[in-house]
């Protein structure tokens, strides 16, 4: 299995902040990895450096090349929608697929229409005229249409509304991915994508917190909903995050054993979200407290 | 360079075309429009004082007649002096393109989108001073021969009711395979004796946060006002080289015609005119835009040039819309 990602020591730092930290990184072909974290917590700058559009101290190779070195090789096998509304405002529709099409040796014209032809995106009209929504639309059959390794997306769908994500990622996971492809997304909207996601990254002051495949989560993170009279004996037996909703005390746990955990409430899988609650949020609430005290 | 790396290239030049369809089309349309509208405007005046225009038809006679040499330099000189607006208002307009070029992207963040195609710095910044140098002097230039063609045509319907063959008294005189060729190559020299001045502009598009262009003439300026306070001060004279007036001199002497023989060198006091020939040769010449090569200032200006635009190219590899 050939790696897509791989980066030992990954650091970025800007002046004292330190945005990226010492990450170590491999993602194989095949994969669609969510990237997740609070806001400032290396996210952008990550992707940056995987899309050679920043420096970086430490190694990394993305489909063996060097990003800071040969980024213009590089991005034949990589496309990154690094935002929505990035599409020259000047152009017209026709001319962004003309330049993509005489710059990109990859990119397939008929499959840039197939995408655009059940939209309301007109090759004659300028980039500027089109909605927030059509913008997307267009720079995802743009990049779609070309026959890249990686996706990168950064917050591909902020701004839209629900019925064009849904659209959007069921667009991504039926028509484009395939075992040779690995996407790579980071959203707030987890929700969204955690259905469709086989890998798990979340980062936190520029360090990975968790780097695992979705199955292993499901596999290593449990939730209880806890029966009252159990309350106590759940806070003893070391939950990571525990939360009340409705009256009922909701516990995760780290591992732990299954026969107990069924005797004491109702096993679920956690959610992406919740999760990220308990694993970042907590001492965030910290932090938030020190800050207040200092 | 390979085919796809020259495809590329036609391809991002193309891309400034479209990007800025008034600098480079609408601009010498308009002047070309304008220029004909104010020759047919002067004419249909001058047909009010000219009782059915027998003095206008008697000087065209009188033309017909004088020496073959005086028809071609007035002929050439007519139509060159045609020409000068289109050129002036293209060093204007690539003043300010250059000054914009690497900056726009990077406020619209579409940067993030030419970031994402396979396309490297280098070829980003050549395609750049590629469409000032030869593309944008192209399109000025076929305006110019459109301008031209139309003056000589009312021309000819004129030398028609003078009587007189306008093939061999206007078209021949005019020798308009070697006037143009001689305006060619007076726009490419022009754009290498410039191209310190574009790759400064370039440079400044490339990193500066706001307003480049008025970076890019606040810098020299600082430059050039703290060399004269330090040379007056420390000497009380004026400084023998003073950057502004380097630059200035530069731009003045770039502006087509530059190829006119006379290259008055204005140190203050002696001008010389006295030794000039009033003859074709003054502008119909391939050697006054050849000379420009063997000037060493050429050579220093294109070597700054190329450091400049190595700087540039390493700020464009930096920067993203942050």
């Amino acid at each position: 299995m050939s790696l897509t990602i791989r980066a030992r020591n990954l650091k970025r730092y800007y002046g004292s902040n330190r945005a990226v930290d010492g990450i170590d990184l491999e993602v194989p072909s095949g994969r669609i990895v969510g990237l997740i974290g609070p806001n400032g917590a290396g996210k952008t700058t990550a992707l940056k450096a995987i899309l050679g559009l920043t420096g970086f101290d430490g190694e990394l190779e993305v489909l063996g090349q060097k990003p800071n070195k040969d980024r213009d090789e590089l991005m034949e096998d990589v496309c990154f929608i690094a935002d929505v509304a990035v599409l020259p405002r000047w152009a017209r529709v026709w001319q962004v697929i003309e330049l993509t099409e005489r710059l990109h040796p990859r990119f397939s014209r008929e499959r840039c229409m197939h995408y655009l032809k059940n939209t309301k995106v007109k090759p004659n009209t300028k980039v500027k005229a089109l909605s927030k929504g059509m913008v997307v639309q267009l720079h995802l059959a743009l990049v779609m249409a070309i026959d890249a390794k990686l996706l990168v997306l950064d917050e591909p769908t902020l701004g839209l509304d629900i019925l064009f994500r849904k659209r959007f990622y069921s667009n991504l996971l039926n028509e484009y991915f395939d075992e040779d492809r690995t996407i790579l997304i980071t959203t707030h909207q987890v929700e969204e994508v955690e259905h469709i996601l086989t890998d798990l990254l979340f980062i936190k002051d520029g360090k990975l917190v968790l780097n695992a495949t979705m199955d292993a989560v499901h596999e290593r993170y449990r939730e209880v909903m806890v029966k009252p009279d159990h309350v106590e004996e759940a806070r003893a037996m070391n939950p990571i995050h525990e939360r009340i909703l409705f009256g009922r005390h909701i516990f995760l746990f780290d591992g732990g054993d299954i026969g107990r955990l069924k005797e004491i409430g109702e096993l679920h899988r956690p959610s992406v979200a919740d999760l990220f609650v308990a694993l970042m949020g907590e001492e965030y609430e910290n932090h938030a407290d020190t800050e207040e005290a200092a | 360079m390979n085919s796809r790396a020259i495809q590329t290239l036609w391809t991002l030049m193309r891309r400034e075309l479209w990007e800025s369809p008034g600098a480079f089309k609408w601009t010498p349309i308009v002047i070309l429009g304008l220029t004909l509208f104010f020759i047919v405007f002067g004419m249909i005046l001058g047909s009010r004082f000219d009782n059915e225009m027998a003095f206008t038809l008697d000087a065209i006679r009188q033309f017909a007649d004088v020496p073959a040499d005086q028809k071609r330099l007035f002929v050439t000189g007519a139509l060159f002096s045609v020409s000068t607006l289109f050129f002036q208002i293209l060093i204007l307009v690539l003043l300010f393109y250059l000054s914009s070029c690497l900056y726009d992207e990077r406020k619209d963040r579409s940067i993030l989108f030419w970031k994402s195609l396979p396309v490297s710095d280098t070829m980003t910044v050549a395609s750049k001073v590629l469409t000032a140098c030869l593309l944008a002097p192209a399109l000025y230039l076929a305006a110019v021969i459109v301008t031209q063609v139309v003056v000589l045509l009312i021309a000819s319907v004129y030398g028609l009711m003078a009587g007189i063959n306008p093939l061999t008294e206007f078209w021949l005189p005019a020798s308009l395979p070697k006037l143009w060729l001689v305006m060619a190559l007076g726009l490419i020299i022009q754009g290498l004796w410039l191209l310190p001045i574009y790759a400064w502009l370039v440079f400044c598009s490339s990193w500066a946060p706001r307003v480049p262009i008025l970076v890019a003439v606040a810098v020299p300026a600082v430059i050039a006002l703290l060399q004269h306070a330090w040379s007056l001060l420390s000497s009380f004279s004026m400084p023998q080289l003073n950057v502004g007036m380097i630059i200035l001199k530069r731009l003045g002497s770039g502006i087509l015609p530059s190829n006119v023989g006379w290259q008055v060198e204005s140190n203050g006091n002696n001008v010389d005119l006295s030794d000039v020939q009033f003859s074709e040769e003054l502008f119909m010449s391939f050697s006054n835009s050849l000379e420009f090569l063997l000037r060493p200032g050429m050579w220093i200006g294109i070597g700054i040039a190329l450091a400049l635009l190595a700087g540039s190219i390493w700020f464009r590899r930096r920067a993203t819309d942050t």
